[in-house]
C-alpha cells in the first residue's frame, strides 16, 4: 500500500491516477492561522489544548498530528531554527492575542501592548532595542516595522544587506538533525524550508529578525533599488548565492533522502494585476542565482525545489521553469492571467502546482460552504490531471475563515479522493 | 547653467529626484511660475508615467521612483501655491483603513493623484472611520480614497462609508476603494462610489468625478 509520501512523490513526478495529496502546515506559506487551528480542533472534537504558534510573524498555528490525521494532510515540515523574529520556538508560555485567543508562544516572544491595544514584538526577544513588528489592536498578525537607517548614496555597502547571510552553523544543522529524528517513522512527506536562499524576499528585506538592520531595509526603497541600484542588488545576491551553495553541501549531508521538497524562496513577483518587474529584469537580476541554486540541488540531490510567488505571475512561469524550479506556490488564481485551465495546459507538464485549491481572497472568507465545495472540486479536477498538483489553499488559511468553509474544503478534497 | 525645463519633465519620467529637485529650485529662483511647472511639465510627465505603467513598460519600482522625483519637486512648489491660494483640481483624503498597516499602494495612488493636480491629505495607515470623516470636514475634501490589503480589514471600508452616512456628510464626498482583495462588487456592496484597480485608474476616476461636478 502506498504511503502518503509515495502519493506525493507520484504527483511530483507528474504521474496521474494516484490519491491527490494535501498540504497544510508544512511551510510558512501553506499554513493555518492560529484562530483557524483552534476552530478546526474544536470542530473535529480533538483534545482541547492551546494552539502553539509555530510562525509568529503571521501567527500561524501548529497543525499537530491529531489534526493532520483528521484533515488528511500528507506533508509535514521542518523549518530553520530561528523564526522570522530571530528567536527559536522553545519553552512555550501563554499569550493572549488581540482577538481574544490564548495561545502558546516561544519564551522569546516578548511583546509590549500599547494603550490602544497595538502589540509590538522585538527581534530576538530583546526589549532593549526598538521593536521590529507591530500588530494592530484589531489585527491578526504582525507587520514589519521598517527600521531604515539614513542612506548615504555614495557609500552604500552591500555587506550591510548581507548581515543575515553566512555559513550555516553547527547549531542550525543539529536543529535539522533533531527535527528529522523527531519525524522518524512518519509516513508523510517531509518539506524542508531552507534559510538563506530567498533572494530579495520583501518579507525578509526589512529584517525583523535583526536588532539593528543596516543597508537598504525600507520596502519601497528596496523595490526602487531593483530598478535603480541593480549593481548593488547583484553584489548582495551574488554573495548570498555563494553562501547558499556552500550551505547546501552541509544541509544535504543532514537532510539527504529523508526529505522530498525544499522550500527555497518566497520572493513575490506578482501583484494582483501585474508583476513587480519585467520578465527581462527577472532574467537579469534573479535568474542567474536561482539557476545556480536549482542546478546544485538537482545535480546532487533528489529534492524538488519549491518557489513561492503571490500574484499575477503567469508571464514569469516559463522563467521559473527555465531557472529550474519544480514547484510553484500558491498559484493565485484570483490574480490577472492566472486562469487554472490555461495554467495547467501551458505549464502543467513542467511545473507542479502546490496551491490553487481555494480562493482565500473571496470564496473562503466570504462564500458559502457549497461555493467552497464547488470551487475545490473544480480546481482538483483541473490541476490534478496527470499529477503535478498538491492541494493547498491559495496561501495560508487566513483569520476569519468560517470554520464551515474550511471543513467544506477538507470534505471536498476527501470527496475528490473518494474518501467520504 | 541655462535652465532647461524639459529636464524637469524627463527627470520625473526617469525617476531622478536629484535632478527634479535642482531644476525646480533653479526655476523658482529664476521666477518661473510654479503653477506652470506643475501644469506644463510635471503633470504631463506623470501622465506619461501612467501610460508606461498601463503598457507594462513601467512597474511598481519605476512608479515609486517617478513619484519620489515628483515629490522632490512638489515639495518646493506646494508652499508657493498655497501662499497664492491656487486651488487644486480637487482635495483628496487618503488612508489605509483600520487594522491595516500596508501603505505602498496608498502612497502610489496619492503620488499619482498629486501628479494629476490633486491635493492629497494622507492620513497614513490604521485609520479609524471617524478620522476620515473629521479630515474630510477639516480639509473640505471632495474625494475619500480608502486602501485595504487584507480580507480581514475590508470590513473597515464598510464601516468608514457608514461613518460618513452617520455624520450626515456622505453626499458631500465621493468615496473610492482599492487594494488587492478589493473588487467592484465589494465597492457596490458597501455603497462606495467607485473602485480603482491601480494608481493610474484612480487618477482617471478622480478626474472624471471632478469634471462631472464642475
Amino acid at each position: 500500500m502506498l504511503t502518503r509520501r509515495d502519493h506525493l512523490r507520484k504527483t511530483l513526478a507528474h504521474e496521474g491516477g494516484g490519491r491527490l495529496p494535501m498540504d497544510f502546515g508544512s511551510t510558512a506559506v501553506t499554513g493555518v492561522h492560529a484562530s483557524c487551528v483552534e476552530q478546526l480542533r474544536e470542530h473535529y472534537g480533538l483534545e482541547n489544548r492551546l494552539v502553539k504558534i509555530c510562525e509568529p510573524y503571521q501567527m500561524l498555528g501548529e497543525v499537530e498530528e491529531d489534526l493532520a490525521e483528521v484533515m488528511g494532510i500528507d506533508t509535514v515540515g521542518v523549518v530553520p531554527l530561528n523564526t522570522l523574529f530571530g528567536f527559536p520556538n522553545e519553552n512555550y508560555k501563554e499569550f493572549q492575542t488581540p482577538w481574544g485567543q490564548t495561545v502558546l508562544v516561544s519564551e522569546h516572544f516578548n511583546t509590549q501592548v500599547k494603550p490602544n491595544g497595538d502589540v509590538y514584538i522585538y527581534p530576538e526577544g530583546d526589549m532593549s532595542v526598538p521593536p521590529s513588528g507591530q500588530m494592530p489592536s484589531n489585527g491578526f498578525f504582525f507587520d514589519t516595522i521598517v527600521r531604515q537607517p539614513e542612506i548615504d548614496e555614495d557609500n552604500l555597502d552591500p555587506e550591510d544587506n548581507l548581515e543575515e547571510f553566512g555559513l550555516i552553523s553547527e547549531e542550525d544543522l543539529e536543529h535539522y538533525r533533531v527535527e528529522l529524528d523527531r519525524l522518524e517513522g512518519t509516513d508523510r512527506a517531509i518539506v524542508a524550508t531552507l534559510g538563506g536562499m530567498a533572494f530579495g524576499d520583501i518579507a525578509l528585506v526589512p529584517a525583523p529578525f535583526l536588532k539593528h538592520p543596516k543597508g537598504i531595509r525600507d520596502i519601497a526603497e528596496w523595490y526602487m533599488s531593483t530598478a535603480a541600484r541593480q549593481e548593488y542588488i547583484h553584489d548582495v545576491f551574488s554573495k548570498q548565492c555563494d553562501y547558499a551553495l556552500k550551505n547546501l553541501e552541509k544541509l544535504n549531508e543532514v537532510l539527504g533522502e529523508r526529505i522530498d521538497v525544499v522550500f527555497l524562496c518566497g520572493t513575490d513577483f506578482g501583484t494582483q494585476t501585474s508583476t513587480f518587474c519585467s520578465p527581462q529584469t527577472f532574467s537579469e537580476l534573479w535568474a542567474p542565482y536561482y539557476r545556480q541554486v536549482n542546478d546544485w540541488i538537482h545535480r546532487n540531490t533528489g529534492w524538488k525545489t519549491f518557489k513561492h510567488s503571490c500574484g499575477a505571475v503567469e508571464t514569469f512561469m516559463e522563467h521559473f521553469i527555465d531557472v529550474g524550479f519544480d514547484i510553484i506556490n500558491p498559484v493565485q488564481c484570483s490574480a490577472s492571467g492566472m486562469e487554472p485551465r490555461q495554467l495547467k495546459e501551458k505549464y502543467g507538464e513542467r511545473l507542479v502546482f502546490w496551491g490553487g485549491g481555494i480562493d482565500t481572497q473571496k470564496t473562503m472568507p466570504f462564500g458559502t460552504p457549497e461555493e467552497v465545495r464547488e470551487q475545490v472540486l473544480e480546481r482538483c479536477e483541473i490541476f490534478s490531471r496527470d499529477g503535478g498538483f498538491v492541494f493547498d489553499s491559495i496561501h495560508n488559511l487566513q483569520a476569519l475563515s468560517p470554520v464551515e468553509n474550511m471543513v467544506a474544503m477538507i470534505d471536498a478534497v476527501k470527496e475528490f479522493n473518494g474518501e467520504n | 547653467m541655462p535652465l532647461d525645463l524639459q529636464q524637469l519633465h524627463d527627470a520625473v519620467i526617469t525617476g531622478d529626484n536629484k535632478v527634479s529637485h535642482s531644476i525646480t529650485e533653479q526655476a523658482l529662483e529664476e521666477g518661473i511660475d510654479p503653477l506652470s511647472l506643475v501644469n506644463e511639465y510635471m503633470m504631463p510627465a506623470m501622465d506619461e508615467v501612467g501610460r508606461r505603467f498601463e503598457t507594462n513598460e513601467y512597474y511598481v519600482p519605476e512608479l515609486l521612483l517617478s513619484a519620489r522625483a515628483m515629490k522632490a519637486s512638489l515639495g518646493l512648489i506646494r508652499p508657493l501655491l498655497t501662499a497664492c491660494d491656487v486651488e487644486p483640481l480637487g482635495r483628496v483624503i487618503s488612508g489605509t483603513v483600520k487594522g491595516d498597516l500596508h501603505d505602498i499602494g496608498k502612497n502610489l495612488v496619492g503620488s499619482m493623484l498629486e501628479g494629476g493636480g490633486f491635493e492629497v491629505f494622507d492620513l497614513g495607515t490604521d485609520v479609524a472611520p471617524e478620522q476620515f470623516v473629521e479630515a474630510a470636514k477639516e480639509h473640505k475634501a471632495h474625494i475619500i480614497a480608502l486602501s485595504a490589503l487584507l480580507t480581514t480589514t475590508m470590513p473597515s471600508m464598510k464601516l468608514t462609508v457608514e461613518a460618513f452616512i452617520e455624520d450626515g456628510t456622505r453626499d458631500q464626498v465621493k468615496i473610492f476603494i482599492g487594494g488587492a482583495p478589493v473588487t467592484q462588487e465589494f465597492a457596490d456592496e458597501i455603497g462606495a462610489d467607485g473602485y480603482s484597480k491601480n494608481a493610474v485608474d484612480a487618477v482617471a476616476q478622480a478626474k472624471q468625478w471632478m469634471a462631472a461636478s464642475a
